[in-house]
């Protein structure tokens, strides 16, 4: 091995890199003021409509905005507090924007581009910044278990209350949801037969059917479990505003707080990514992009296209459910990883290894296309029934109120008009 | 000059011999030197330091070369990176900041892993080591330990002891190792044929399938058993937590008891 790599893929490699860096810092400052406005929106007010371009008073529907957010919180002053243990502080945001950004070096973001016949670049250039990696899904495990501790070491260097136990629930709540998303992660790994998530593209484009129609079990866990890694509402326990301030990033100010909301959302993008790219059939889209490996300009193009109106439908997505949903308790948090989400991306991973195994001899039993029907229809059918389950195993999902097994101090009744339910009678005696 | 010389017992005082012998040993007395010992000693720190950095250098001057310069300078950063951190997990006297050097030394060794060609080791080095154990360890470290340092973190045990059986473990496998990779390919010329048939190979696309392969296939019985074990210590964990509990009631109902007449 002369070098690392030779000189016209590293240039290859370098300019994906320029592309995506750029494009993912834009689209995070963007998607800031697209939940602004989807924000206004749903809670029935107007929103960000006014900074258009700077100088004049063109307004273009207030989509200056993010230059003017981001010109304020870098121009604001970087206070480091007398008490905070400084190297950690300092190197907690780093680490994590470090972290997110390193992410996408598996991430694909667009098919491949038709054949280039420049000597020295294999043909065809895929849309990836790392091709040789063939451990694709690992990495994006491994990286975003990496940036759990910028959030840790965060809280713990900023030396105060609520930036300790936001530091702690985070920690907690992302290292619990590990387990449900590799489960679902599994699944679609085992019907792909490959860890490269290009491939896992290839494979449902290749069928036709996307993962979310043949796993659909798996993809609510890998959902749920991907709102939660990225700390989304109803997720956010780490930085809830309302009960510790701002958790993790409470004494952060300046640049360095930017770097904890850009890498926020740099997760958000991620598991964004993640989702359409594993069970929403990446660039794949029936009779517009073809299927095969063998694009055209504009078809790898549209591709492209198809995979990021996807990744902005799914953004979307994350943001309505943030304003429709409230946040979980953190006992309802954990009950929900360990007790419910757990035990499903089990089952789902266990009908999947077992449709894959009895694949061939449906085929040959009943035909290629009966066996493809019936490939969905087994999974659907124990979606419908584990949900139905789940949801009898554990009532305290649909009942938020807390259990009292305690007498209130003064004796009596905290609230003698209310009637108690069931469970509160039993409690209280 | 090959630099494996010394490892094929034909000329065993070449100035490379030379070099390792006084690089394990001067790594040995910089550890003993930078140990914590309760209060700080500010000439055995610069000291040990100097002698740590000659030790380093003295490695990195014996060390085979990789090939490609981009290759040999990622290979050196981050096995420097993996060395310079485990040093410092040991060194450290705060817990929070030994459980960051052990990460950030995993890391240099998930880095070594990746230049190799090991894709499936290196991430899940990361994936195991530093993104699940270490954070539970951190977890712990940081709740139980908000405020000062205990004796135990200030004063360590068995300086001496700990530098000299680490000098000499280090100085052993390197021996082993030089010798085993001296062996059979004694003769530079083989080297890099032979380096770039390892390089496609590693770079092959199917990797983790063959990976797989291997594991549950020739090593089957291994796996399984591994797997047995980590589910009896799981089981064994639940057991110990529910007695705890169990005591706990026990006690709550001994209090009731008492407090009742």
């Amino acid at each position: 091995m002369n070098a690392l790599l030779p000189p016209l893929e590293t240039i290859a490699a370098l300019v994906k890199i320029g592309l995506l860096v750029g494009g993912l810092m834009t689209a995070a400052a963007y998607l800031v003021l697209l939940e602004r406005w989807i924000a206004a929106w749903v809670q029935d007010r107007r929103g960000p409509n006014r900074v258009g371009i700077p100088l004049t008073k063109i307004r273009l529907f207030g989509l200056g905005q993010p230059l003017a957010d981001g010109l304020k919180i870098i121009l604001k002053e970087d206070f480091t507090p007398k008490h905070v243990d400084k190297v950690l502080y300092n190197a907690a945001p780093l680490l994590i924007l470090a972290a997110s950004l390193a992410i996408f070096a598996a991430i694909p973001f667009g098919s491949v581009l038709p054949p280039l016949n420049i000597p020295g670049l294999p043909d065809p250039v895929p849309f990836l910044v790392a091709p040789g990696l063939d451990v694709g899904v690992l990495w994006v495990f491994a990286l975003s278990s990496i940036a759990v501790y910028g959030v840790l070491l965060g809280g713990w260097a900023s030396n105060n209350k609520y930036g300790f136990l936001g530091g702690l629930r985070s920690s907690a709540q992302l290292l619990a949801y590990e387990i449900p998303l590799g489960l679902g992660l599994l699944g679609v790994v085992l019907a792909a037969g490959s860890l490269k998530l290009d491939v896992i593209m290839n494979a449902q484009a290749q069928s036709g059917i996307w993962y979310a129609f043949s796993q659909p079990l798996g993809f609510v866990v890998f959902m749920v479990a991907s709102f939660a890694e990225a700390a989304r509402l109803p997720f956010d326990l780490p930085e809830a505003e309302q009960e510790l301030v701002g958790g993790y990033h409470t004494e952060y100010s300046g640049i360095r707080l930017l770097l904890f909301l850009v890498s926020e959302f740099l997760h958000m993008i991620t598991a964004s990514f993640l989702i359409v790219i594993m069970f929403l059939g990446g660039w794949h889209l029936w009779g517009l992009t073809g299927s095969g490996q063998e694009v055209s300009w504009a078809g790898a193009f549209i591709r492209c296209g198809v995979l990021s109106g996807k990744v902005l439908g799914v953004i979307v997505f994350f943001m309505l459910v943030r304003w429709s949903w409230p946040r979980f308790r953190f006992d309802q948090l954990m009950s929900l990883a360990w007790k419910v989400m757990l035990p499903l991306g089990i089952a789902n991973l266990v009908a999947v290894a077992t449709v894959e195994e009895f694949r061939p001899q449906l085929v040959e039993a009943i035909g290629q296309t009966w066996a493809t029907l019936a490939a969905i229809a087994g999974p659907w059918a124990l979606f419908f029934v584990s949900l139905i389950t789940a949801g009898m195993l554990t009532p305290s999902g649909t009942d938020n109120r807390p259990i009292r097994t305690t007498r209130p101090l003064d004796g009596t009744r905290s609230h003698p008009t209310q009637s108690l339910a069931p469970h509160e009678l039993a409690g209280t005696r | 000059m090959n630099p494996l010389s010394f490892f094929s017992a034909a000329d065993p005082l070449s100035s490379v011999g030379l070099l390792l012998a006084a690089a394990v040993p001067a790594g040995a007395v910089s550890l003993w030197l930078l140990l914590p010992r309760g209060r700080k000693n500010r000439i055995a720190g610069w000291l040990g330091l100097a002698l740590g950095g000659l030790s380093l250098a003295g490695f990195v001057a014996t060390g085979r070369r990789l090939g490609g310069v981009g290759e040999e300078a990622v290979f050196l950063t981050v096995s420097l990176v993996a060395v310079v951190s485990a040093a410092a997990t040991i060194l450290t006297r705060s817990p929070v900041y030994c459980a960051i050097w052990f990460a950030l030394s995993l890391a240099g060794v998930a880095g070594v892993l990746l230049v190799l060609g090991a894709q499936f080791l290196g991430v899940a080095t990361i994936v195991v080591y530093a993104g699940a154990i270490l954070v539970m360890f951190l977890f712990v470290l940081m709740l139980a330990q908000p405020t000062g340092m205990a004796s135990y973190d200030r004063v360590s045990s068995e300086p001496l002891l700990s530098a000299v059986a680490g000098a000499v473990l280090l100085g052993l496998l390197t021996l082993a190792i030089g010798r085993l990779s001296a062996g059979p390919a004694s003769a530079p010329t083989t080297d890099a044929p032979t380096d770039g048939a390892l390089a496609s190979d590693s770079l092959a696309t199917d990797q983790v399938a063959r990976l797989g392969a291997e594991l549950f296939g020739r090593h089957l019985v291994a796996v399984e058993a591994v797997g047995t074990l980590l589910l009896v210590a799981l089981i064994g964990a639940i057991a110990v937590v529910s007695r705890g509990e169990a005591t706990a009631a026990d006690a709550d109902r001994a209090r009731q008891r008492t407090a009742v007449p």
